[in-house]
């Protein structure tokens, strides 16, 4: 028997187009019987799928990783027809899966470094899976641990300091303008998709909202959805002058917001400050309204700027993320190599009895002159022998310097002792010169040592 | 022994200040937790000092200039404790004690030289230099808040939001906290012009006074501080030029204190 391993194959934002990510995704209320389907028809003993608009990951335990990696990945192509899109796979094994899951978890892997949404996304993938019931100890401790990595990660660095997209920017420019949103007014001009997003995230800060649109169809349903009131384009003075956030999305070709009327709206505001987000290009404001006293414009330059500042400092962050990552993968490798360890030490020990006892049988039915003290004293100098010569090997498995070593360790007495081809052993055993020549040298010095350097001593 | 105190107190004040000021620049939020409580401390000490100064029998309380402008410093050093607890706005001790230490220090290095006037018998005197010490201390808040206010307005009119933009608290909070600090200062003002004057027509001492300069001064920073209320009521004058306008009106008060020590050398020669 093999170790389990852990595999990873899928795609990202990082190697695939939109409309080949669409075409693998898979919808929420699928996701337990595909997990479940997955690990049936498939060599895989645990799995969890990630499916978010930005990848689509299959994360999966098995004793075959090779097989399993081939035939994950064939699934995935299967999926993804009639698009060929085996090219935008990866597929990765051992520790690389392992810290792939964990920057994926961290927000390290995301399109927005640093973005929150990633991690509950995980969660629920990990929580669907264990429903599904293919969520064994393997993948489940690998996802414990990205969550710890995340959180970490999240704590000592700075990878989520300052907002990146424009509505949070939004919020956060507001909230330094106004303080509380709460009751605040809020109008949308236009109906461009980045306005009515910025729109919708103040509502939601309890901010009220109005909407005035060209067609008042668009502007009941964008209203509708965002809680928000509609009003006639006419109402564009009226409403500027209650408003204290203004966001501009038309696609207009010329300025809506001129100096004039600006000015005339802040005498009515009697300089309570105003807010301008002039999301659309060509612009909506004129930029000279930005120099009214009171009077704060940010277009979509200026927003674009503030997120780009926020995510260079983010990405400087992410060295130091990348380091708990590689950190952490570790600990958890060191922790995964000590699961092979003892199954390890039991079969290395039983194989050793097994042959003992075999060799012991056959030296008895040529040794019957021996009284049953003398067989005792064999029985017991063979057990010596064999006690002997696994406490070497035994102790440096249990001591491990580290998870790369314990794992080679592990690997390499599997091998040697053969312990993953079990069945043939003893029958092969008796019949080579080889084994025999190998036991005259490995059991009769000491055998013949023990009661020497007792003698001795 | 006062001395002493006074050199204990003047460190304590400038430690407070330095750890407001790196408090503001890297924003660690523990660090202006220290930073209270070592202003804290020194308010305290400087409370010490005050008794210490009285109790000696040097000067009675507020007789001289120098007496005024520590209390000037320790007074908008409690307003300032008590808003932080309020408002959660600790980052404005950045602004408020470099003031403190300012005027401390001028009380401190000028006491030496003080004379004690002869005229200050008059019972309304003492409430005089009272409310204006409060005004003044209420001032030196709005100023603290008018100050933070110029900073973030030029921050968002620049964009540059990192930094102390971050920590500084929102323009609305500001432009709020200055506004309460004129309407508390305004009365207390009012309160010491009018005890002010009617010393100068000689209510008191029956003789009337030629104005001094510092009076005069008196009189200017009343009518900033009432034009500034005024406007903004009237005409909407919210955020930067009130902002401007309370900053000008405190400095104009600082001009007052200041014209006043001026006054006691003249006296003393």
């Amino acid at each position: 028997m093999s170790e389990p391993d852990i595999v990873v194959v899928g795609l990202s934002h990082h190697t695939a187009p939109v409309h080949v990510r669409e075409r693998l995704s898979v919808a929420t209320d699928a996701m337990p019987s595909e997990v479940a389907r997955l690990v049936g028809a498939l060599p895989l003993d645990e799995a969890v799928v990630i499916s978010t608009c930005n990848r689509v990951e299959i994360y999966a335990a098995t004793t075959r990783p090779a097989e399993a990696l081939t035939q994950a990945r064939a699934y995935l192509v299967e999926r993804g027809k009639p698009d060929t899109i085996d090219t935008f796979l990866y597929a990765h094994h051992g520790e690389r899966a392992v810290a792939h899951a964990f920057r994926v978890a961290a927000s390290l892997d995301s399109m927005v470094l640093g973005e929150p949404q990633i991690l509950g996304q995980v969660k629920d993938a990990v929580a669907v899976a264990a429903t599904a019931g293919t969520l064994g100890p393997l993948l489940g401790q690998c996802f414990r641990n990205a969550f710890s990595v995340a959180k970490r990660v999240r704590r000592e660095t700075e990878i989520a300091a300052g907002t990146v997209s424009i509505s949070s920017i939004a919020i956060e420019l507001a909230s330094k303008i106004f303080g509380t949103l709460e009751a605040r007014k809020v109008l949308l001009v236009g109906a461009g998709k980045m306005g009515e997003a910025a729109a919708k995230a103040l509502s939601k800060r309890g901010a009220e909202l109005a909407v005035v649109n060209r067609s008042p169809e668009r502007a009941q349903s964008v209203a509708q959805a965002a809680g928000g009131r509609a009003r006639p384009f006419e109402a564009l003075a009226e409403e500027l002058a209650h408003a204290d956030v203004v966001i501009t999305s038309t696609g207009s070709p010329t300025f809506i917001v001129g100096v004039d009327s600006i000015r005339g709206v802040m005498r009515i505001r009697k300089g309570r400050p105003l807010f301008i987000i002039d999301i659309a290009v060509p612009r909506d404001v004129d930029p000279r309204v930005g120099e009214i006293d009171n009077v704060f414009v940010y277009d979509v330059d200026d927003l674009r700027k503030v997120a780009d500042d926020n995510l260079a400092h983010r990405r400087k962050e992410a060295s130091s993320a990348e380091r708990i990552v590689h950190e952490e993968v570790q600990t958890f490798e060191t922790w995964r190599a000590s699961l092979a360890v003892t199954p390890t030490i039991v079969a290395l020990r039983s194989q050793f009895q097994r042959v003992a006892e075999l060799e012991l049988e056959r030296a008895m039915t040529r040794l019957g002159h021996l009284g049953p003290d003398d067989r005792k004293q064999v029985e017991a100098a063979v057990g010596r022998v064999v006690q002997k010569l696994l406490h070497g090997p035994l102790t440096e498995l249990k001591r491990g310097d580290g998870p790369g070593d314990t794992a080679f360790l592990v690997a390499a007495v599997r091998r040697l002792f053969e312990l993953d081809a079990q069945p043939s052993l003893p029958a092969k055993a008796p019949t080579s010169a080889a084994d025999a020549d190998a036991r005259s040298a490995s059991e009769t010095p000491p055998l013949a040592a023990a009661p020497r350097r007792a003698k001795d001593g | 022994m006062t001395p002493t105190l006074a050199a204990v107190v003047g460190t304590l004040y400038a430690v407070a200040c330095a750890v407001f000021l790196v408090h503001l620049s890297k924003g660690s939020p523990r660090l202006g937790n220290v930073g209270r409580v070592v202003l804290a401390a020194a308010a305290l000490a400087h409370l010490v000092y005050v008794g210490a100064v009285f109790s000696s029998g040097a000067a009675r309380p507020m007789a001289s200039i120098y007496q005024t402008l520590s209390m000037v410093s320790l007074a908008m050093v409690l307003a300032f404790l008590a808003t932080s607890l309020r408002y959660r706005t600790t980052v404005l001790g950045a602004f408020i004690t470099p003031v403190t230490l300012l005027f401390f220090l001028g009380a401190v290095l000028g006491a030496t030289a003080e004379p004690v006037p002869s005229s200050v018998t008059l019972t309304l005197l003492p409430v005089h230099i009272a409310v204006n010490v409060l005004g003044i201390a209420a001032f030196a808040l709005a100023f603290a808040a008018a100050l933070a206010y110029l900073i973030q307005e030029r921050k968002l009119r620049t964009k540059e939001l990192g930094g102390i933009f971050q920590r500084l608290p929102s323009l609305d909070v500001l432009d709020m906290l200055g506004y309460r600090f004129l309407l508390v200062g305004f009365p207390l003002l009012t309160v010491g012009l009018v005890t002010g004057a009617f010393w100068i027509v000689g209510g008191a001492t029956g003789q009337p006074h030629y104005i001094s300069p510092a009076q005069g001064l008196g009189v200017v920073t009343w009518i900033v501080f009432a034009g500034v209320l005024i406007l903004r009521t009237v005409a909407g004058w919210r955020g930067r030029k009130a902002a401007l306008g309370t900053m000008f009106g405190f400095a104009c008060a600082s001009l007052v204190l200041l014209a006043y020590v001026i006054n006691s050398f003249g006296g003393a020669s």
